[in-house]
């Protein structure tokens, strides 16, 4: 057992090398991870680079355009909002909402989509097929549909995103992890472990998910990019995040009112969003090729 | 309109108002709401009298002449003759207008045995906020076309009640005819007036479509069709104005107007209003019932960014209910000038730490207040510098005005459009202990001694005497700051330039019975 | 092939029972009084009390409830709107061909750009357009929708001022809803001006259609590249390229069949992401359809129209893919390459 463990371990690696040389040979998928690096890092400076607070109103610079702009300002980089507030410390401070609560959403559904699925892929017959039914129904609601029914139920607001969006991913996670265990669970090498007289934890573990990987980590890229997509949909139709958070969706919501006069403050929060979502796709896109070479 | 040569199919005669909400019922006596009242008084209704902002005279409607006695009590109308009123698909009039109906209409907001007076959710809430079932004693029908209102009390705000949006002559045969088909709710949906035009469809979220009354008793009415289309959003508004998808565009936002400039077709129709934003304590929740805490929050809001901010500097500070426009009123001393220090130093005497508030901010644009919420941004700022944590609550208008009646809530930010030139509408109907009652009151502050003056300034028919009380009220206010006004707003609509004859009036509903419309395309 | 369709049938049913499970159980959560978010009738009177509690066996065990709630609901009967007391069924048969109207546009838009350009990626040789291709369809995929709709809305509304920006039709045609959807019903109007409406109705469907129609070009692209590249390779066309049949031939004849099978089964899984974008983009450019009263339902906290919305759409989308599943099983062409494997 021990001794399988070992070679095991060194095989993984080589498969690992492997994928990380097919990626970066990949310029695309290079740059969208450097972005997403200085996100990370944004993310974790922004106390100290962002030079105003997100709320903090200035009455004397209302809509000023951004600095490019012939009547811009250097002071406020990305210009104001119509109540004064430097957009560039609000997108700064909204990475963390956006991009952050993406990554909170996704793991957190991750977590329990893993449990749920992995147990439900290992089951067999009526148990695993009503299983997958329930999660059919679930998955069949569209996201925002989802949210709309938890904030009838909660209210709008911050908190409640991360329960629609949320409940909204989970059964995804469900879905592809149920049915790649399950497809795993056909193959010969399964059943030679079984043979071998592995238990089902030993073989889920040791067997199954290191074939499950690959699935899990393109599922994540992509749930990423649409909790970032969601969470900004639900700003946006103020069902989410609320005035004066610096949430993305929720900025261009702010700036609606202001859409022919200043269209700067829906243009840079849009940018922002698309910026994000353009290069995790970028990464996913670069991981599915390094994973799944043939398909692509 | 169109010459029938014509062989390119053109867009059918019409115009087309983008309205900014759904109307909350067709029937303005149950409403105080300016969205409702813009969709129904001068489009559907008429009233016995109007006054004419021009000439500051009553002026004939429904009633053709009218007499006071002596003793002020009693009010005599002679009814116009012939008048009809709309026909649709539940009621075809048999007979003219008359008595009758005057006497339903009123009837049903004063007496609770009324088989009307309980239909509808919203009771009459104008009518109850300047006690009008105590006024009227009883309404007497002398012949088929002459009513005398007998009042319990004289009352120089009378005529001008009657003349406000809300006074509308309902048809008592249509009630007739809905109590009997047991459908009496019908009556405030699939409405029946005598007005220039009649209801055609109504469908939620998007549009009401008017038809012009063939048989409209008073001056020519040129528009053969008419739509508001429902609008929420003041953007879509503007651009729907742009694209030519509407003709006239309610409420925009002060800061489009330096936007309007460049388009070459649109102009604007501006008056200035009868209106004042404020806003309101709950006084009778703690801490608002302390009177230092409310002075500490009116001296902690900086006016002035409010005015760039939100209004663009198009409106006027306020400093107190009533606007420079009315004629009551006078430049006085404002108690509560911006004043953060003064504002930390009151909390302190109060003994009133780690505040937290709610501020209830509407969701719609109003004339009064283009953007309650973006305010309630700017003083959620102005609180925190003194220490103040302030939450801002929205919902969708006929949410909010049904949680706002429900809810203990801390403060509103809210205002007022007058109904009418009296400088009494200025403080009855939205501060009186009656207002109370009728739940327009948001302040929720009743004062024996502030009633009273009222009561004194109604029995007074000159102006130069009523005056005084009116100043009186005002100190009042400025002393015990139930309220803490804020703006008077200019009243702005946008048109293209086809239409003419549109006239702003300083307050009530927008009318669409004179507006005219050259064909941009009859050149010759 | 009967027992496949009768299992499909079977999981339609119970998926659809499990939504409405899902829905009775949230309607207990909503902050009001239960039978209020059931019936949506605001001041009851007795009577009217008695028959909701009836209709709705509230005095009766969760389970008679809830199988009371699926009668109801099944049969059309989704109480009155809070808001406007008016028959919650009768507005949601206004809205709902609006969006499908919408839908059908984008979705058409889609498949008749997406397809052709799909193509031209898998069988161009020009490395550069190929990458093109490929940024253009990654962008489209991660532009957010109202972004999009809103810079279209600003450009091709306002500023060059080309196109209506919202609502559906100019509101001063008085189109007779025969149908609901606009482009027919102006069509059958008698009113003489019927074509001109017909033309101001495809003008305001544009922009949203355009902007709809982003998200499942950006995939129909992409897949029917994938899949005609891999179809390519295939040892039937390497066959039919031997027999000297010419490139178009095989391309229309052996390749894009197959091809657009995946495109099939991808448009079936995008539809919930498809529902969730029709929403934002109908809230955005005023569309009259179900996405945008139900927003304002929400809004107004209109316990019944949510219901009725999330149940309609929802029903829609579970009905829709399982028949597109059902399609892609009809004509998979493995099941196919399997009898011709056996031969």
């Amino acid at each position: 057992m021990h001794l399988n463990n070992i070679h095991y371990e060194e095989k993984k690696a080589t498969h690992l090398r492997r994928i990380w040389q097919t990626f970066i040979d990949n310029p695309l998928a290079l740059v969208g991870l450097w972005a997403i690096a200085c996100l990370i890092l944004l993310t974790l400076l922004t106390p100290f680079i962002a030079p105003f607070s997100p709320e903090a109103q200035n009455s004397q610079a209302i809509l000023m355009p951004p600095s490019w702009h012939e009547h811009g300002s250097v002071e406020y980089f990305f210009g104001t909002d119509d109540l004064g507030r430097d957009i560039f410390s609000r997108i700064l401070h909204g990475v963390q909402l956006t991009f952050g609560m993406s990554l909170v959403i996704v793991f957190a559904a991750l977590f329990i989509g893993f449990i749920i699925g992995a147990i439900s892929g290992m089951m067999t017959g009526l148990k695993s097929s009503i299983l997958g039914h329930l999660f059919d129904a679930l998955l069949s609601i569209p996201s925002l549909l989802m949210a709309i029914l938890v904030v009838a139920v909660i209210g709008p607001g911050l908190t409640n995103v991360f329960w629609a969006v949320g409940i909204a991913m989970v059964p995804q996670f469900i879905r592809a992890i149920h049915q790649a265990v399950h497809e795993e669970l056909q193959k010969d090498y399964v059943t030679a472990a079984k043979l071998d007289g592995a238990n089902s934890l030993q073989i889920f573990w040791y067997v199954i998910m290191p074939n499950v990987w690959d699935i899990l980590i393109i599922q994540v890229t992509m749930a990423i990019s649409a909790a970032i997509l969601d969470i900004a949909a639900l700003g946006f139709l103020k069902l989410g995040a609320q005035a004066p958070s610096p949430e993305w969706g929720a900025m261009m919501a702010q700036g609606l009112d202001n859409l022919l006069l200043a269209p700067w403050t829906i243009t840079i929060p849009g940018v922002a969003i698309l910026i994000t979502v353009l290069s995790i796709n970028l990464v996913g896109d670069g991981l599915r090729s390094a994973l799944v070479p043939k398909r692509n | 309109m169109l010459s029938s040569g014509c062989s390119e199919p053109q867009l059918p005669s019409g115009l087309v108002y983008c309205s900014e909400g759904n109307p909350e019922s067709f029937n303005p006596q149950q409403v105080t709401s300016g969205t409702t009242i813009d969709a129904t008084s001068h489009q559907l209704y008429n009233r016995l009298i109007d006054y004419d902002p021009e000439t500051k005279q009553f002026a004939p409607q429904l009633a053709t002449q009218w007499s006071i006695s002596e003793d002020g009590l009693s009010y005599k109308f002679e009814l116009r003759q012939h008048v009809t009123f709309h026909n649709s698909h539940l009621f075809t009039p048999t007979r003219f207008f008359n008595a009758d109906d005057v006497l339903f209409s009123f009837n049903r907001i004063i007496d609770p045995n009324n088989a009307y007076h309980h239909v509808g959710r919203n009771g009459y809430p104008y009518f109850q906020s300047i006690n009008f079932s105590q006024l009227i004693s009883s309404i007497e029908k002398v012949n088929e076309f002459e009513v005398i209102f007998h009042l319990n009390h004289k009352d120089a705000s009378f005529m001008f009640n009657l003349a406000t949006d809300f006074a509308v002559i309902l048809s008592k045969e249509y009630a007739d005819n809905l109590l009997l088909a047991g459908t009496p709710e019908d009556i405030d949906y699939f409405a029946i007036g005598t007005g220039p035009f009649k209801l055609h469809q109504y469908v939620k979220n998007d549009h009401i479509r008017y038809h012009r009354h063939t048989s409209y008793w008073g001056p020519k009415v040129d528009t053969q069709q008419l739509v508001f289309d429902i609008t929420p959003n003041s953007t879509s508004r503007f651009t729907k104005l742009i694209t030519g998808d509407c003709n006239v565009s309610a409420l925009p936002r002060p800061a489009e107007l330096s936007v309007i400039t460049t388009q070459p077709n649109i102009r604007v129709v501006k008056n200035p209003g009868l209106n004042v934003a404020f806003w309101a304590f709950n006084t009778q929740k703690p801490p608002f019932n302390d009177l230092r805490v409310r002075q500490a929050l009116a001296h902690a809001i900086n006016k002035k960014k409010i005015l760039s901010v939100v209004y663009n500097n198009s409106a006027v500070e306020a400093s107190g209910v009533l606007p420079p426009a009315s004629w009551a009123y006078s430049k006085h001393f404002d108690n509560n000038e911006y004043d953060p220090q003064k504002a930390k130093a009151l909390l302190k005497k109060a003994h009133v730490t780690d505040l937290s508030i709610d501020i209830w901010a509407m969701p719609v644009a109003r004339t009064y207040n283009p953007n309650a919420i973006k305010m309630a941004e700017l003083i959620q700022e102005d609180l925190a510098n003194i220490g103040v944590k302030a939450n801002i609550i929205s919902y969708d208008w006929s949410v909010f005005t049904q949680k706002l009646a429900k809810t203990d809530y801390d403060s509103v930010l809210i205002g007022w459009n007058a109904d009418n030139n009296d400088p009494d509408n200025f403080f009855t109907p939205i501060l009186s202990c009656s207002a109370l009652a009728s739940k327009n009151n948001y302040s929720r502050w009743c004062n024996i001694g502030f009633d009273h003056i009222l009561a004194k300034a109604r029995e007074q028919t000159e102006q130069f005497k009523r005056q005084p009380y009116f100043q009186a009220a005002e100190a009042m206010i400025s002393n015990q700051v139930p309220i803490v006004p804020i703006a008077h707003a200019q009243k702005v609509v946008l048109k293209d330039k086809s239409i003419t004859n549109l006239h702003v009036r300083p307050y009530g509903g927008i009318s669409f019975a004179q507006t005219t419309q050259t064909s941009t395309k009859d050149k010759q | 092939m009967w027992q496949y369709f009768f299992r499909r049938i079977n999981l339609f049913l119970a998926t659809s029972i499990l939504l409405l499970l899902v829905l009775y159980i949230a309607t207990g959560l909503f902050p009001v009084d239960k039978s209020f978010a059931l019936s949506g009738i605001a001041t009851p009177s007795t009577e009217q009390q008695l028959q909701i509690n009836q209709t709705y066996q509230l005095q009766q065990s969760a389970f008679k409830q809830f199988i009371a709630y699926i009668q109801q609901r099944l049969s059309g009967d989704f109480g009155v709107s809070i808001n406007s007391q008016q028959a919650v069924a009768g507005e949601l048969t206004r809205v709902l061909p609006a969006s499908l109207e919408l839908a059908f546009v984008a979705g058409l838009i889609a498949i008749a750009f997406g397809v052709p350009l799909g193509v031209f990626a898998a069988l161009t040789q020009n490395v550069f357009l190929q990458r093109l291709i490929l940024a253009i369809t990654l962008t489209g995929y991660s532009v957010p929708v109202f972004w999009l709709g809103l810079s279209l809305l600003l450009w091709f509304g306002v500023n060059l001022n080309w196109l209506p920006t919202s609502g559906q039709i100019n509101l001063l045609y008085d189109i007779d809803s025969v149908t609901g959807v606009m482009l027919i019903d102006t069509l059958l109007s008698a009113k003489p001006y019927s074509f001109a409406a017909f033309q101001d109705a495809v003008l305001h469907l544009i922009l949203p259609a355009v902007t709809l129609a982003v998200l499942p070009f950006t995939i129909v692209t992409r897949i029917t590249r994938q899949a005609l590249t891999n179809v390519m390779e295939q040892s039937y066309i390497r066959a039919a390229e031997a027999r000297g049949l010419g490139t178009s031939k095989i391309l229309f004849r052996h390749g894009l069949p197959n091809a657009l099978v995946p495109v099939l089964k991808s448009i079936g899984l995008m539809l919930g992401t498809f529902a969730s974008y029709g929403i934002v983009v109908e809230v955005i450019f005023s569309w009259p359809g179900v996405g945008n009263w139900l927003i304002s339902g929400i809004y107004q906290r209109d316990y019944t129209v949510i219901q009725a919305g999330i149940l309609s759409v929802s029903l829609l989308i579970i009905s829709l893919s399982i028949f597109i599943e059902m399609l892609h099983t009809a004509i998979n062409p493995v099941s196919r390459k399997e009898l011709y494997a056996s031969k």
